[in-house]
């Protein structure tokens, strides 16, 4: 609890919000493109619609923000080579422990503020559908899951190498593969991290090229896909906090 | 004198270069303990051992008493501060919140931190971003990280790089003065003799990660010889009368070298001599000096 308060100490002035912000920001100004337009049909389909349409926002922008986070938290251990004191006070898997919990509570807070945008989209649209409530929780869990599992990933390449080009090189070129991977079988996509926030949507859309009219549709969820995605979580975490406890300065 | 950090055996590999061989450190309580070596010795990998940062291929390392593992690792260096290689610090934040950071964690009183700032000289400067400092008072900072808390140890790896001639001695007087004003047992490593000479009552010289000498300073400065030198017109008559009257001697660089000779003795020889015509130029008294006897020790050169 105290390392994890004073990674919060560490990051003053660090612009660690802005980001977030910033992703907002923008989820926001694209949502609002999406819905200003919206006929009867559409608004039937409302709450399909945003949770079709912000699993493929996120698998563009979500990873992104988990490098850039994961990086600016570790960074800073690295200009000042802080990491040879702090471990004479912290065991290594605390200090690895705290980082991640730092970056947890910020990709936290963005899937809480993007499911609050979904809502207030929702209410202020006035969608005709009944709102799915279980399925919104289900998209928020899904969502942090998946930005945990990337933003663990990015912590340990942040914290392994110092030139962080390569943390954000390996997320940048994670993003486009996983956005990619939308277009390829689910069985790739379970193989690629950046990939399930395709693997775990549960809209899919019907386009019809003679009528031009695209129906949104429900599927049901993969749990299958949540099991791997847990089983890549504590693989990464733990593989990645035995290699920090093991580096040696 | 009890020991407080006693190595056994202590090896150190780094891709099948032996670092550190078979170290056998023993530090006593509450002494300056001068570790000394030339550049690439295997000061700071011992040190790092002993702090944990870097694990022993082989060895044991006991710190007050209790052998270091894993599991006791923390709880034992809560005791001890530490500044190696260069000072940690974030350079975005101020002096002040730099160590707040550190406070915290050691579960310090707040008031911890003014009183080390006051100790190094920084507290004019705690407001300033870490990242605006110079290298000395970076280097201050460090310091001032490793007193908080007190602690019983403080290991210092060449805490004077970076410091201007009026920091390192500034930098030395404090660390001279802190076994008496707070009872600490402070480990310094430099590869400066002059400055260990300065500072240690104790020292430790390590060459290609061998310790080659262990004991008090004092019992080093023993070790420096005084013998005569003598210049003649003639040496190799010199060389010849000596042979004859069992004088003991070297010929060395043009000199005769004899051993520390009383006044009256000294008188007699060069009487003798005169006598013979020999032509005697030079008498120089010489003094091993502790650089030589480092230089023997380590069979190299070093900054002095």
């Amino acid at each position: 609890m105290k390392a994890f308060a004073v990674e919060f100490q560490k990051i003053r002035r660090r612009k660690i919000w802005l980001i977030i912000a910033l992703l907002v920001f923008v989820q926001v100004v694209w949502s609002l493109w999406g819905v200003s337009d919206m006929d009867a049909h559409e608004l039937q389909q409302g709450w399909r619609f945003s949770l079709y349409q912000f699993p493929l926002l996120n698998s563009i922008m979500m990873p992104i923000v988990a490098a850039v986070v994961a990086s600016r938290l570790c960074d800073i251990e690295h200009k000042g080579q802080s990491l040879k004191s702090l471990r004479t006070i912290l065991p290594a898997k605390k200090i690895f422990d705290a980082k991640f919990l730092c970056g947890a509570v910020f990709m936290l807070v963005a899937t809480i503020l993007q499911v609050l945008l979904i809502c207030i989209i929702g209410f202020g649209k006035q969608f005709t559908e009944p709102i799915p409530v279980r399925l919104i929780g289900y998209y928020l869990i899904f969502t942090f899951a998946i930005n945990s599992t990337i933003l663990v990933f990015q912590q340990v390449l942040s914290l392994l190498f110092k030139n962080q080009m390569v943390s954000l090189s390996v997320g940048l070129i994670g993003t486009f593969t996983g956005l990619f991977s939308l277009f390829f079988p689910q069985g790739f996509q379970k193989f690629l991290i950046w990939g399930y926030y395709g693997v775990l949507m549960f809209v899919r859309m019907d386009w019809n090229p003679e009528t031009r009219i695209s129906n949104l549709y429900w599927t049901p969820v993969d749990w299958s896909g949540l099991i791997f995605l847990a089983v890549f979580f504590f693989a990464i975490y733990l593989v990645g906090r035995l290699l920090f406890i093991k580096k040696e300065f | 004198m009890t020991e407080i950090i006693v190595t056994t055996g202590l090896c150190k590999q780094y891709s099948k270069v032996l670092r550190v061989k078979d170290l056998n450190l023993s530090i006593p309580e509450g002494v300056v303990y001068g570790f000394l070596g030339p550049n690439g010795a295997g000061k700071s990998t011992t040190l790092k051992m002993i702090l944990g940062l870097a694990k022993p291929t082989s060895g044991n390392i006991s710190i007050f008493g209790r052998n270091i593992d894993d599991r006791n690792r923390i709880a034992i260096l809560r005791n001890i501060g530490s500044l190696v290689e260069s000072p940690g610090y974030y350079g975005h934040l101020t002096g002040e919140e730099n160590l707040r950071i550190f406070q915290t964690l050691r579960e310090l009183p707040v008031n911890e931190i003014d009183r080390v700032l006051h100790i190094v000289r920084l507290e004019n400067q705690k407001k300033k971003k870490v990242s605006q400092y110079s290298l000395g008072m970076k280097q201050r900072l460090g310091l001032a990280c490793a007193l908080l808390g007190t602690p019983k140890l403080l290991i210092l790896d060449e805490p004077t790089n970076g410091l201007d001639p009026a920091g390192i001695q500034e930098m030395r007087e404090l660390i001279k003065s802190l076994p008496h004003q707070y009872g600490m047992t402070v480990v310094v490593s430099s590869h400066l003799l002059v400055e260990i000479d300065q500072i240690a009552s104790h020292l430790g010289i390590i060459s290609k990660g061998e310790l080659v000498f262990q004991g008090e300073l004092s019992s080093l400065h023993q070790k420096s010889q005084h013998h005569i030198a003598l210049r003649t017109m003639n040496n190799s008559l010199a060389v010849k009368i000596f042979q004859e009257n069992k004088v003991p001697f070297s010929v060395q660089d043009g000199y005769l070298i004899l051993p520390a000779l009383e006044d009256a003795q000294l008188a007699r020889y060069t009487t003798f001599l005169s006598e013979k015509y020999v032509g005697l130029v030079r008498i120089e008294e010489r003094k091993k000096s502790l650089e030589d006897i480092f230089l023997e020790l380590t069979g190299m050169a070093v900054s002095l």
